[in-house]
């Protein structure tokens, strides 16, 4: 072994040990954060990282992905290389060939000068997109993060060159062969006849080339590239569950003087991962409804920053767990609040909790979930929240619904029409979940309407709890009032358990999540269904047939709770499709990708004083395709849609359910 | 300081009121009831006193009413009151506010007291008279209608705004004083989850009238509720419609002329 090769042995253990050091520094922080569990699923779990890690699925789903995808690929097969010239360099002799053959090694260095040359176009798309065409999902608030990427993307840019360069010297003295080395061949030929002395430069790139290796695995953790380590795992770990449930709180403990989260321990270590596995790629915030209308939320500098505070506390925080086998434990040391300095009031409400951002998210972070934590601190530890929201929680208290009606005028809205009582009737195949929108909106009441007559028309054996229903619980439960929540929830399933009926349908998307998804958390199981499954149920099986309606140009505008959260794409869809007279024209918004209309998250309680409005920005999307109808399946999307019209004084666009234009096309 | 707020068990605002068989008081089911809102103003202010002068200050919750009052004494709790005594016995089902004023008096006394918040009246029977008897059986003054509060820092005295028709009157009371509040005195605050929890906890003394030392229910008098009548039939609505609004003009004129015969 040569001193050369004893110093770079000595300074490689070195890194990797402080290396170590660092990972075991960044395990125990994620420590810090409350227990959750994510095990089981694991061939799910596996599948997920060949899918979305391998693969690189979501990163793919935007052209600019492509460039990662090369980068990611580019560097796996530098690294291999690395490592052989590392250990060639520590134990002359030692390389691919001669383990595994010329061809094994021919093939690696073949990927190798082919990605590495790819990972240098995508570098300079990358600084080409980053600082000149600076897309809004690149924007941040912190320059130190620009100059970050771009000190990496700089470094990266060296590795490759430098690799190259190696490589060429080798080819020159015989060390690789050409025939695997297409990129390295014509930097050969340029070396070529230069008079250099090719030993002692190749052994000057190599040192530089590796001085850079053990830099960047050190600074990694430091940096936005923490993402290389904690993607992955974060990936395996993702939720596999429906992405619209929110954790259940218990209250068993009546002597707790804190509910929610306040600081950054409350969160679970796989929250405090999420902070890890964030790319800042932007993709969030280019999708978040709130961000994209001037709201000082974004989904992507909420990560950042928590990230940053994480950074912040963990010292302060670690030395306090050490404590733990001392005096002080790590409850004696006290976290700093992240409301108001690393997020302020007015970003956590202005949340609609629509789930884009988690639908964008290449690894998978879980944004909505942390923002609810910090709203139910807000809610229900120190009664913070817009003055507007004490009304709505008073009257979802008094009265079970978020209007302020009396509780007892609930089911009015079927007055003169046949609609059965569940106390009446006690055994059916249909509970219809009129919900409060349906109970006591007057918009929302001619849907039910609406669906109702269609029952009858099909002649569905169901019932309605009249008076007593009470709100599902999902406005409180994502204003972060959980108690409220749960105090609705559980009054509702004491009087579902009283009643016999197969499925329980409802025309409302928010409802039916809850149902869905949450409900089953407090032992109640029953199956769901949104009015747009269960009529095309009975399109299907003939009891309805789809007629004529005057001709119509629609769009269709998926409701987050129902397209995005439930996968339930086509079947609003296939209902209009079987109505004669109808076209839809679709949104460049639609789908799982489609905007929300600004009511979810209980945004459609609070009021909307920040930036443009939500559902203004969503109707000039329609308005630009020309149609005369948007055809919905919420009824917070159709009022937030007609007050968005009113707003624009749009007089020749209606808002339709598709119950309604159902109903028409047979009448 | 001794801080006492009133609170009284009301239909909620929302509930649909019918009068019962009897006449003499409201059908209670499907009807929701809640603090009267008034007195919500009252709690949050002596909340609000307490927090200022801080010390050994103390609000306790005083409420005349039946069994299923402690619901909303437990609400009062939860906002932060302190205790709560609850008066409860059957001779009070259907008080007057004399006799209701007489009980509230004696439990007062024995609680000990600086300054008494109250609302400016029920919202469900608007009497607003409990609060001036309890002056005068007190023997301290008392100020209406309050739209802001302040205690002089030597605690002898209480400056207050109240509204009156097309403005404030400013007042200075000295202290005892029992103050009934106006709404835009405050908002009221929405109980903490800890609040709530704590609440469950808290002192409620429960009283009948022996306990207070009555033999029998105080007088209630000199005036007595007859009957209770529903709300008369408001008469019908009549939409004019017309596709030239001058027309429409036309219309309602010939109506209120022919028809309504007022003008």
């Amino acid at each position: 072994m040569t001193v050369q090769g004893i110093v770079l042995l000595v300074l490689f253990v070195a890194v990797l040990v402080v290396f170590g050091f660092i990972v075991r520094m960044l395990i125990r922080t994620l420590k810090l954060g409350k227990p959750e569990d994510r095990s089981g699923n694991i061939g799910q779990r596996i599948n997920s990282v060949l899918v979305y890690v391998a693969a690189q699925a979501r990163v793919l789903s935007q052209p600019a992905g492509l460039g990662h995808f090369l980068i990611f690929w580019g560097f796996i097969f530098i690294t291999l290389g690395t490592i052989e010239h590392i250990v060639g360099m520590i134990v002359p002799g030692v390389s691919y060939t001669a383990v595994f053959g010329p061809v094994v090694a021919g093939v690696i260095s073949w990927f190798q000068d082919i990605l590495a040359f790819l990972v240098l176009l995508a570098i300079i798309v990358s600084l080409f997109r980053r600082f000149v065409l600076k897309p809004v999902r690149l924007k941040i608030d912190d320059p130190g993060a620009r100059q970050e990427a771009l000190f990496i993307l700089t470094l990266i840019s060296a590795l490759v060159l430098l690799m190259f360069g190696i490589k060429g010297a080798g080819i020159l003295m015989g060390k690789v062969d050409p025939a695997y080395a297409p990129v390295s061949s014509f930097v050969a030929g340029l070396l070529q006849g230069r008079g250099l002395d090719l030993h002692m430069f190749e052994n000057v790139l190599a040192w530089t080339h590796h001085l850079i290796v053990f830099f960047f695995l050190l600074y990694v953790p430091y940096s936005k590239h923490i993402h290389i380590l904690g993607a992955i795992p974060n990936i395996y770990l993702r939720n596999l569950g429906p992405a619209g449930t929110l954790s259940r709180m218990d209250f068993e403990d009546e002597s707790a003087e804190k509910f929610g989260n306040s600081e950054i321990r409350d969160f679970t270590w796989k929250q405090l991962l999420d902070l890890y596995a964030c790319t800042e790629c932007g993709r969030c915030q280019a999708a978040c409804p709130a961000y994209l209308t001037e709201k000082p939320l974004s989904p992507f500098n909420m990560i950042h920053r928590m990230r940053a505070h994480l950074m912040d506390e963990r010292g302060k925080l670690l030395k306090g767990q050490d404590g733990e086998k001392g005096e002080t434990g790590a409850e004696g040391v006290e976290g700093t609040p992240i409301i108001p300095e690393t997020m302020t009031t007015d970003e956590i409400w202005a949340c609609t909790t629509c789930g884009a951002c988690m639908q964008e998210c290449p690894p998978f972070i879980e944004h909505v979930q942390k923002i609810v934590d910090l709203r139910r601190y807000l809610v229900m530890t120190e009664s913070n929240f817009p003055q507007e929201m004490q009304a709505v929680f008073r009257n979802m208290e008094v009265n079970y619904n978020p209007w302020s009606i009396g509780f007892s005028t609930r089911a009015d809205w079927a007055e003169g029409m046949d609609v059965p009582i569940a106390s009446e009737k006690k055994e059916f195949d249909v509970l219809f979940w009129t919900g409060c929108a349906g109970s006591f909106d007057a918009r929302g009441q001619s849907v039910m309407k609406a669906v109702v007559e269609l029952f009858g028309k099909a002649d569905v054996d169901f019932a309605i709890l009249g008076v007593e229903e009470m709100c599902c619980g999902e406005t409180a439960r994502r204003m972060g009032n959980e108690y409220l929540a749960q105090t609705l929830i559980d009054g509702n399933i004491d009087v579902l358990k009283k009643y016999s009926f197969k499925k329980i349908v409802t025309a409302c998307p928010h409802c039916f999540n809850t149902f869905k998804v949450e409900y089953p958390q407090f032992g109640f199981e029953a199956e769901v269904m949104h009015h747009s499954e269960f009529l095309l149920d009975l399109l299907e099986e003939g009891r309805l047939k789809a007629g004529k309606i005057e001709s119509t140009r629609g769009t269709y505008h998926d409701s987050c709770y129902l397209g995005r959260y439930n996968d339930i794409l086509d079947q609003p869809r296939s209902i209009l499709n079987q109505v004669s007279g109808v076209e839809i024209t679709e949104m460049g918004r639609s789908g799982k990708r489609s905007f929300c209309c600004g009511a979810g998250g209980g945004r459609m309680w609070m009021e909307e004083d920040i930036g443009r409005r939500i559902n203004e920005e969503r109707v000039s999307e329609t308005t630009k395709l020309g149609v005369d109808t948007i055809f919905a399946a919420c009824p917070y999307c159709i009022t937030m849609f007609e007050d968005g019209l009113k707003a624009g004084e749009i007089e020749n666009v209606r808002v339709r359910d598709i119950a309604e234009v159902l109903l028409e096309s047979i009448d | 300081m001794k801080i006492i707020v009133l609170l009284k068990r009301v239909p909620d605002t929302e509930a649909k009121i019918l009068i019962n068989q009897d006449g003499n008081g409201i059908r209670e089911d499907g009807v929701k009831f809640i603090i009267n809102t008034y007195d919500e103003y009252g709690i949050e202010e002596g909340l609000r006193l307490k927090e200022k002068v801080g010390g050994d200050s103390k609000v306790t919750a005083v409420c005349a009413g039946p069994e299923e009052s402690t619901e909303v004494i437990r609400t009062a709790l939860a906002m932060g009151v302190d205790d709560a005594v609850h008066i409860c016995d059957p001779a009070l089902a259907k008080p007057s506010p004399f006799t209701i004023a007489e009980v509230l008096a004696k439990a007062i006394s024995e609680e000990g007291f600086d300054i008494i918040f109250c609302g400016k009246q029920g919202i469900d029977d608007d009497m607003a008279q409990t609060q001036s008897i309890l002056a005068e059986k007190l023997d301290i003054p008392q100020v209406n209608n309050a739209t802001v509060f302040e205690l002089a820092d030597d605690l002898s005295k209480a400056v207050l705004n109240r509204r009156i028709e097309g403005g404030d009157e400013k007042v200075e009371a000295s202290l005892p004083v029992i103050i009934s509040c106006e709404k835009g005195l405050n908002d009221p605050r929405y109980a903490s989850l800890p609040g709530i929890m704590k609440a469950k906890k808290k002192e409620i003394r429960v009283k009948n009238l022996a306990d207070l030392g009555f033999n029998e229910a105080p007088s209630s008098g000199r005036s007595r509720v007859l009957k209770w009548l529903p709300m008369p039939k408001g008469g019908e609505c009549k939409m004019v419609e017309a596709e030239e609004t001058v027309d429409a003009v036309k219309e309602l004129a010939r109506l209120l002329r022919e028809e309504a015969k007022v003008v």
